[in-house]
């Protein structure tokens, strides 16, 4: 298993022989899950401490670690570090629950503070009775009144707004009417509790508040003093980062074991290789011991072998737009080639600022310099040169820089005349129609679908042009293929014994123009998104010249205006050009020809999060 | 000031209001699920961001049409033009195309991303697909755009 996951080829699926029973091994990662959770804590609890800024923070590589030096991080007493960590905050947390008591005593005692009386006047002597309630503060000027009527004290201790704190006192033998009084004044019994038996000799509520700042300060010095503790562990942040990529490799080892089928004497284990990697693969065995063995044979006509992407490396960065829509189902296409022009073409006319080019290209090689990211990062990474670039073409002669057109260069100029551009969005559209029924037709050869390919798919390939051509020239050459393509249509795309409903159902099929038309007049959103950024551009540029005038203050705000301004349609501006010429391309063109629902090719190999592994 | 300058100022006016009224409930409720979601992870802030600002778009729409309108009158150059009072009605009704189907679509728009707010929630890493969702309501919101803009161009003022 080591060896298989070091050389990370191969895609493991459970092991299974007609008419062998093999045992299963049964697995248990709950150990791995809960070191790996508590190592994940740890490592966020530090990362939070980080006070590295973020742009540097983003732009630092990944540590390295060696193959060989793996087993050895996990011999570094990690454990003891969680366990401290766990500890100092465990009894952080205890004090801050504490904490939070005490400042709610506090809140509650506070209002009282002016209270003279000590404590232990509250328990009443054998003839008064010692109360302290809240009354609403319309009611205080009445307090005096019933204190008039009958045998009553009443001091108001604080008050605010809405209401007032009271002590009341009466004689115990006018308990029944003291409490009707307080009653009909709408008060509420402040009730001290414990506080009172538990007051010592002449204590007041102002005392217990000292007592109570005491405490709190005490504990918060203690908290610090945890705190700094956990960020003096924030040193074996480096350390733990392998660990936890090294035990993250462990648990999928080890969760890899579900698939071994085991007999008395061998363990066996299936997988899917890709043909290119056969022969390291059985040198990779080989190594292993002498009594292990590799066969290889084709996937089965009803497996769906799992799919694996394989583009020339300057057409991967567009496998990001593959993935998202999903694997090719076995039998399929890889759309990734025939989408990359188009993909590189709609967005640089979707946003088509050459000055926004240059800015992404700028930050995409930046990254890529700094961060050395590897896998999905540098990917989108590339990708997003590839768009800058695209934008830098684009924008140059069909759009602007940062909103002014270079007029001498521009091959048409929407905001002028959009005509012109809608024509060529129109246009790129229908190509990338024509060329989806073609990928269409090609897949239906590969897949030995011959007559529908040839008939209905070629009939479209033929009628779509040779239509437009005809209603563009009126030539009759055009009008004769684009007949002969409707025959093959209407022909062959209901395959039915009945010649009448094969007839009438192959015209119905002609209908299916419609749905040609629609998707082609989808793409003028390419025009509708250009002329936003370009328009966007010339209101930032304007309101800048209009700030500039203002005498002084306009020093100031026109260059903030102009940057915020490019900026917010920068990130608009992508953010559009992006989402729909995705959708373009999985909506407009996936459709034709592609299905999407194969299942990625997942070798088990070394996976890693914090750390780079290098031989 | 004539009734056809009117006229083409209060369709500017339509465009930027009925979009950007859109847009703000589109927007605010997709941002209060965003900020759901973030009460339980603030660290999915970068990806629920780009979803709520989809449905702000329309807005966008809105206020360069009416842009658009401002330019071709020349209110911001100084040199006012007047429209006929047909002239101020094809403007006025130019514009609505982007108001009108701007306003709808954001408010449909800032569901879907309510939505997908949602989807991220559970599966963070897909959180581009509920953008292309997004991006298919907008459509609608993008053609009207695209009509507001092709009949602005169409009307020549004199």
């Amino acid at each position: 298993m080591p060896v298989l996951q070091e050389a990370g080829l191969v895609h493991l699926e459970e092991a299974k022989f007609e008419g062998i029973d093999l045992r299963r091994k049964t697995v248990d990662a709950s150990d791995a899950d809960r070191t790996l959770a508590r190592l994940k804590h740890a490592l966020d609890v530090f990362a939070d401490m980080d006070e590295t800024p973020g742009l540097k923070r983003l732009l630092r590589p990944k540590p390295e670690l060696s193959l060989k030096a793996m087993s050895g991080a996990l011999n570094r007493g990690y454990g003891r570090v969680l366990d401290k960590l766990e500890r100092l905050e465990s009894e952080r947390n205890a004090l801050s629950a504490e904490m939070k008591l005490l400042h709610k005593e506090a809140d509650f005692l506070e209002p009282l503070r002016d209270i003279v009386l000590p404590l232990e006047a509250f328990r009443g002597t054998r003839t008064v009775e010692v109360r302290l309630v809240v009354v609403p503060a319309a009611e205080a000027e009445r307090l005096e009144e019933k204190a008039a009527e009958g045998p009553f004290w009443f001091e108001v201790v604080s008050r605010d707004k809405r209401s007032c704190r009271v002590v009341a006192i009466f004689p115990r033998e006018s308990v029944d009417e003291g409490e009707a009084v307080l009653e009909e004044l709408g008060a509420v019994q402040i009730d001290l509790g414990a506080r009172v038996a538990a007051a010592g000799r002449g204590e007041r509520i102002e005392d217990l508040l000292a007592a109570n700042r005491l405490e709190r300060d005490r504990k918060a010095s203690a908290a610090a003093g945890l705190e700094a503790g956990i960020r003096a562990l924030a040193v074996h942040a480096p350390a733990l980062m392998p660990v936890y990529d090294v035990l993250m490799n462990e648990r999928e080892m080890l969760l890899a074991d579900r698939f071994l089928g085991e007999t008395e004497a061998v363990s066996c284990i299936e997988g899917w290789v890709r043909v290119a990697d056969k022969a390291r693969l059985e040198k990779k065995v080989a190594e292993v011991s002498d009594a292990a063995q590799v066969c290889f044979r084709e996937p089965l006509p009803d497996e769906e072998p799992p799919v694996f992407l394989d583009n020339p490396k300057a057409a991967r960065p567009f496998e990001i737009i593959t993935n998202l829509y999903g694997l090719p189902e076995r039998g399929y296409l890889d759309p990734t080639i025939p989408l990359a022009p188009f993909f590189f073409i709609f967005v640089g006319l979707s946003v088509s600022d050459g000055g926004y080019g240059i800015l992404v290209v700028a930050l995409s090689l930046l990254y890529m310099k700094f961060a050395h990211p590897r896998a999905g990062a540098r990917l989108f990474a590339k990708l997003a040169l590839y768009l800058g670039i695209s934008n830098i073409v684009f924008g140059t002669f069909f759009g602007a820089w940062l909103g002014f057109p270079i007029r001498s260069v521009l091959l048409m100029d929407p905001l002028k005349d959009p005509i012109p551009f809608l024509a060529l969005s129109l246009g790129l559209g229908f190509l990338q129609v024509w060329v989806g029924t073609l990928l269409s037709m090609i897949t239906g050869l590969r897949n030995k679908a011959y007559l529908e390919s040839i008939f209905v798919k070629g009939g479209w390939l033929l009628l779509l042009p040779s239509l437009i051509l005809y209603f563009v020239t009126k030539h009759p050459a055009a009008g004769v293929a684009a007949l002969i393509g409707a025959a093959g249509v209407i022909f062959f795309a209901a395959p039915s014994r009945n010649p009448f409903s094969r007839f009438f159902g192959g015209l119905y099929s002609l209908y299916g123009i419609s749905g040609y038309v629609s998707d082609t007049l989808s793409y003028s959103r390419i025009l509708a998104l250009g002329l936003s950024t370009g328009v966007i551009g010339m209101v930032v540029n304007n309101l800048t010249q209009t700030a500039f005038r203002i005498p002084v203050a306009g020093w100031v705000l026109a260059p903030l205006i102009f940057v915020g301004g490019h900026l917010f349609n920068l990130g608009i501006g992508f953010l559009g050009g992006f989402v729909h010429s995705m959708r373009l391309q999985f909506v407009e063109y996936f459709t034709k020809f592609y299905k999407g629902g194969g299942r990625p090719f997942k070798p088990l190999r070394l996976e890693n999060k914090y750390v780079e592994f290098v031989e | 000031m004539t009734l056809g300058l009117l006229l083409a100022i209060s369709g500017a006016a339509l465009a930027v209001i009925l979009g950007g009224i859109g847009s703000s409930i589109g927007v605010g409720l997709a941002g209060q699920a965003a900020s759901g979601v973030m009460s339980e992870d603030p660290g999915k802030f970068g990806s629920v961001l780009l979803l709520v600002a989809l449905p702000g778009t329309q807005g966008i729409y809105g206020f360069l049409s009416g842009f658009l309108v401002i330019l071709k009158l020349g209110l911001i150059s100084g040199a006012v033009l007047q429209p006929t009072v047909n002239q101020g009605v094809a403007i006025f009704f130019a514009c609505l195309p982007v108001g009108v189907a701007g306003l709808v679509s954001a408010i449909h728009q800032g569901k879907v991303c309510t939505a997908g707010v949602q989807m991220v929630a559970k599966q963070p890493k897909e959180s581009v697909k509920p953008m292309v969702l997004a991006a298919l309501v907008e459509t609608y919101a993008v053609l009207g755009l695209l009509a507001t803009v092709l009949l602005l161009n169409g009307i020549k003022l004199p």
